[in-house]
């Protein structure tokens, strides 16, 4: 093909995409113009005047295409006159220095079609590229993985690397050559990056020089029969005995249509446990699949999760199968404080739906009469004794609130106050229900919480409405699955999610229901329901707010669930545990620890961040923080976290996992107390990750020409197959980087030039012989 | 024949005469005449609904209310015992209930949809397999009975039988005075045996052989009362003379204090 196209055009492609068309002639452009229109002109007066003898069959539309065609050559001729050409930079030659990189990491070394890509790289630039190039130009060699060496010959290449980073890699080439004359780089490899690919400050830094890198692409674009998984998502923390979601990313060729299995398994233990497995339908080749496997988590501890499919017949490649993942799962009860402003039946069944669940507490407080309060799950006799807390302390040391039918005008403004900062600041979880002093029929639209809320609460009262005749009535408040609730654990009732839909269409009715308003725009909504009228409504609406989140269930009558479906169903008080974990799951304490990845790959480097707050949950930035790690082989680090600049409370610290194997971290916080001056524990928090080597050179093993190419066409070089190597030499002079001559290469004598004009001519001969003489 | 016309007579007057006690059921209007809501009147959205529960009698009435034996045993003191109550717990607490009386019965399922229910004179209840197992399924998934107004050991025999169909193996316990359940809105410390109207004319507080009241109990796994058992005692009685001079207030106060706070621990446990 672009032999053709250089034998008609005579200059590479890449001359005419970078260079610039010129006219050379002496004369003014001005003149040329009009001359052709003179020239146009002119022949059309002439066949006009000559069209009365002309033959009869010429005498319409045909002698103006006989007109256009002499117009052309006319055209055509007058321009050549003005010498047209095209103007592109040159290396020029011996002055500037190729740069010859050669991906030296692990997947270089699969074995396709008898060798080694990299083999294969090697014999391609033996067969005579590179002394092609040393023809005109210096030559250096550098072997590529994480960092690029400089290499004498291309006997040194092993490819053994653990990973490739091609972007962090060709930056650094550029920095380190800055004071070097580099024409361009040339880049042999698979593409298989492991940073994630090549960042934007690479780009910018060879477009600065403009380098173009051209990069050879070598290793099968495509496996013929393979599935590989990219990614697991799961929730790094969870409460003991938590049901899970596991988002499982992956995509496979040779497989379209067929049945696959994915598993979840705990692989802490000496026994692996199987969680959860279920079979899912394979979509088109190539395409990216994502399905959700929900499991229970189990008991308390540092948990290794293996995520996998089982392999296929006929897969090449397996070790790309199976994914692992690390969730802490905590064992110290949640407490949530309850709230109720008058004794009804959401209350009894809610406590009822938890009593069950070990790691969620509800401490409850319920206006029985207009005087007097009844507790319940409280610790000691003194726990809300007062009534609803007034000091941060009191309030803080729950994880969730849940706010009955209560209205505003129950709650102090200091109280008020509390419970935005116990969302906001501290990082608790708010569930508000529907109920006749409730949402804007308490007073709550017109409180200052409103920001607090998921949603604009209507501005009238009268939102409150009851099942009318529960005996007799023929319409009812029912309840259905949101689009946003069909991948919610919240909502999830039954595994299958289709199962799970239909599950919501049937369940009983509400007996009550209270409009919520309008969700706002960064909120949720998990559940709607229809009311008697026919009316839609949001049910249930998630929200995060500052550290926290909050939720709206816009009913009190939620209970008929329990009560009018047959004995057993678990559909009511499954959806309360999952609702209430999920209020405070993500609760955090004192000191609250994260690490970017839980699964570190090859590379032990982490970095150890913790946020650390005081008894009233403000940043304490003067805190003690430290970092013991515990690692595998008997491992033990100490190390201090020093405080971020501009983040009062953040604590970071850097560290490197040296081997591999699971490793336990915990972070505790002390502060001497300004008061006695005794040093006091602000709190303490546990975190696991994992280091795993040899690991991530089984994925992405196709050869990744989407990076290759847009790495090539980004920085201004071009995409080469190795069988086309032997046009490199030529392209790679066409570069404005290092040392440049501006050439101009003349278009006069093309060779499609002459067709062209041959071919007017003859046309316009051909077509008088047919039609006539004018 | 001689006796024919007196015997005609009184075959004529018999009827007519127990007709006239029969009017008499339609209301206790002597006492003032206030309007009461009875369940004929429409019903108001409630979160609470007074629920009496209908059942079949399957025995003959054996008490001591001659005339109350032409009603059939669940709709003893009703309305005036249900209404007074009513109006107790409107006045007491913050639940809201401003609907009439109701009454349920296990035919449909209805009685899903009233978690708390009262059953009087339950000696004379019985059960089909479909009712016993509706209740059955009614009290495990957290509904809440009360059973008043049965006296004697005969009398628990029956209610028994019947209780037996619908909660086979589970224990009947006593209610002890510092159960959480004479705690949740009134501390009641001292309980004493509560009787029905008949204690005006006689001084009497038990009937039959039931001279210990018994404050009984069934509880589910989780130690929730499922069913409040009132043995030997007649609190609707209580609840329906609360406003006559001549009965006793401390029994009806007691008597109150017991279904509030029953109504208030089946609405929090």
């Amino acid at each position: 093909m672009s032999g053709l196209f250089e034998f008609f055009l005579k200059y590479p492609r890449s001359v005419y995409s970078r260079g610039q068309f010129a006219l050379l002639g002496a004369w003014p452009r001005w003149v040329l113009v009009l001359l052709i229109l003179a020239a146009v002109g002119g022949l059309a007066w002439l066949i006009r005047s000559r069209l009365a003898q002309a033959t009869p069959m010429l005498q319409s539309w045909r002698a103006w295409v006989i007109w256009g065609l002499q117009s052309l050559l006319a055209t055509l001729l007058l321009l050549l006159l003005w010498q047209p050409a095209i103007t592109v930079a040159e290396l020029k030659p011996q002055q500037n220095i190729i740069a010859v990189l050669v991906d030296d990491s692990r997947s270089m070394g699969l074995t396709e079609n008898g060798s080694t890509r990299q083999a294969q790289a090697v014999q391609a630039l033996q067969n005579g590229v590179l002394t092609s190039l040393k023809k005109s130009f210096q030559t250096r060699l550098y072997r590529v993985d994480n960092v690029p060496a400089r290499i004498e010959d291309l006997k040194d290449l092993k490819p053994a690397a653990a990973s490739t980073r091609i972007g962090d890699s060709l930056r650094q080439l550029s920095e380190e050559t800055s004071d070097l004359p580099i024409g361009a780089v040339v880049l042999l490899s698979d593409g298989d990056d492991n940073a994630g690919g090549i960042g934007t400050d690479t780009i910018s830094a060879l477009r600065a020089r403009h380098i173009p890198v051209h990069t050879v692409g070598f290793g099968r674009e495509h496996a013929f029969h393979d599935v590989e998984l990219d990614d697991a998502v799961i929730a790094q923390r969870a409460l003991a005995g938590s049901r899970l979601a596991a988002k499982v990313t992956f995509h496979q060729r040779g497989y379209a249509g067929a049945k696959i299995t994915l598993t979840v398994r705990d692989v802490s233990a000496a026994q692996p446990k199987m969680l959860a497995s279920r079979a899912f339908t394979l979509g088109p080749e190539g395409n990216q699949q994502t399905e959700t496997l929900m499991f229970d988590i189990g008991n308390a501890g540092a948990r290794t999760l293996e995520i996998a499919a089982a392999p296929l017949s006929g897969e090449e490649n397996t070790a790309n199968n199976a994914l692992t993942r690390v969730v802490n799962v905590g064992s110290e009860a949640r407490r949530i404080l309850y709230i109720e402003g008058e004794p009804r039946w959401e209350y009894k069944f809610i406590r009822q739906a938890e009593q069950d669940d070990r790691m969620v507490q509800i401490v409850s407080m319920d206006r029985t009469s207009e005087n007097k309060i009844y507790r319940q799950g409280i610790a000691d006799p003194k726990e809300l004794a007062e009534g609803f807390p007034s000091r941060p302390e009191d309030l803080f040391a729950y994880q969730g609130l849940i706010i009955g039918s209560v209205e505003a005008g129950y709650f102090t403004p200091v109280q008020q106050q509390l419970i935005h900062d116990f969302v906001d600041r501290r990082g608790g979880g708010l569930l508000l229900l529907g109920g006749q002093f409730a949402l804007a029929d308490g007073g709550w639209n017109a409180s200052n919480l409103t920001d607090l809320f998921p949603t604009v609460l209507p501005t009238q009262a009268g939102a409150f409405h009851r099942e009318a005749d529960p005996r007799n009535g023929t319409t009812h408040t029912t309840a259905e699955l949101a689009p946003a609730g069909v991948d919610s654990i919240i909502t999830r009732l039954v595994d299958d999610p289709a199962a799970n839909a239909a599950k919501w269409k049937k369940l009983p009715y509400l007996m009550d229901y209270e409009d919520p308003g309008t969700p706002k725009p960064g909120a949720e909504v998990l559940a709607s329901m229809i009311t008697p009228e026919g009316r839609k409504l949001p049910l249930l609406i998630t929200e995060t707010f500052g550290h926290g989140r909050t939720a709206i269930m816009a009913t009190g009558g939620s209970w008929r669930w329990q009560m009018s479906s047959p004995l057993g169903d678990t559909a009511h008080d499954l959806f309360w545990q999952q609702l209430l974990r999920w209020v405070v799951s993500d609760t955090p304490g004192h000191v609250s620890a994260s690490v970017p990845a839980q699964v570190l790959l090859d590379n032990g480097a982490l970095t150890i961040s913790a946020e650390v707050r005081d008894r009233q949950y403000n940043p304490a930035p003067d805190a003690k923080v430290e970092a013991h790690i515990l690692g595998p082989s008997g491992v033990s680090a100490l190390v201090e976290m020093s405080p971020v600049p501009d983040s009062p409370g953040q604590f970071q610290a850097v560290w490197s996992a040296p081997k591999t194997g699971a490793y336990l971290t915990e972070v505790t916080a002390q502060r001497a107390d300004s008061s006695t001056g005794k040093v006091v524990e602000l709190g303490r928090d546990v975190l696991t990750f994992q280091r795993m080597d040899g690991v991530a050179e089984n994925f992405h093993t196709e050869q990744n020409r989407d990076l290759l190419e847009r790495l090539a066409t980004q920085t201004g070089g071009q995409y080469w197959k190795p069988a086309d190597l032997g046009k490199l030499a030529a392209t790679i002079p066409y570069s404005e980087a290092g040392v440049t001559n501006r050439e101009t290469k003349d278009l006069w004598n093309l060779p499609l030039v002459f067709l062209v004009l041959l071919g007017l001519r003859f046309s316009e001969w051909w077509l008088r012989r047919k039609w006539g003489i004018v | 024949m001689k006796l024919a016309r007196p015997l005609s007579a009184i075959s004529l007057l018999f009827p007519l005469s127990l007709a006239l006690f029969a009017m008499q059921q339609g209301g206790y209007q002597r006492y003032g005449g206030r309007q009461y809501g009875y369940s004929g009147d429409a019903m108001v959205p409630s979160e609470f609904y007074w629920s009496r529960l209908q059942y079949t009698s399957g025995y003959a009435n054996g008490s001591s209310y001659g005339f109350r034996g032409f009603r059939a045993g669940w709709a003893q003191d009703y309305p005036k015992a249900d209404n007074d109550c009513l109006i107790a717990l409107r006045r007491l607490t913050r639940i809201n209930s401003p609907s009439a009386l109701s009454v349920v019965d296990l035919d449909s399922d209805h009685i899903y949809d009233y978690p708390w229910i009262y059953a009087v004179s339950v000696n004379t209840w019985t059960f089909t397999d479909e009712e016993a197992k509706r209740l059955h399924d009614y009290l495990l998934k957290g509904g809440f009975l009360m059973v008043d107004n049965f006296h004697g050991t005969d009398d628990w025999e029956h209610f028994m039988a019947g209780m037996r169909m619908v909660l086979p193996d589970m224990p009947v316990e006593d209610l002890k005075d510092d159960d959480e359940i004479y705690h949740v809105l009134y501390d009641i410390d001292e309980k004493f045996q509560i009787p029905s109207e008949v204690y005006v004319n006689t001084g009497r507080t038990y009937e039959k052989d039931g001279y210990v009241p018994k404050w009984r109990a069934i509880r589910n796994d989780h130690g929730r009362v499922m069913v409040a058992i009132c043995h030997n005692m007649h609190l609707g009685d209580a609840w329906e003379w609360a406003d006559s001079p001549e009965y006793p207030e401390k029994f009806s106060g007691l008597a109150f204090r017991i279904v509030l706070n029953y109504i208030t621990y089946s609405m929090t446990h």
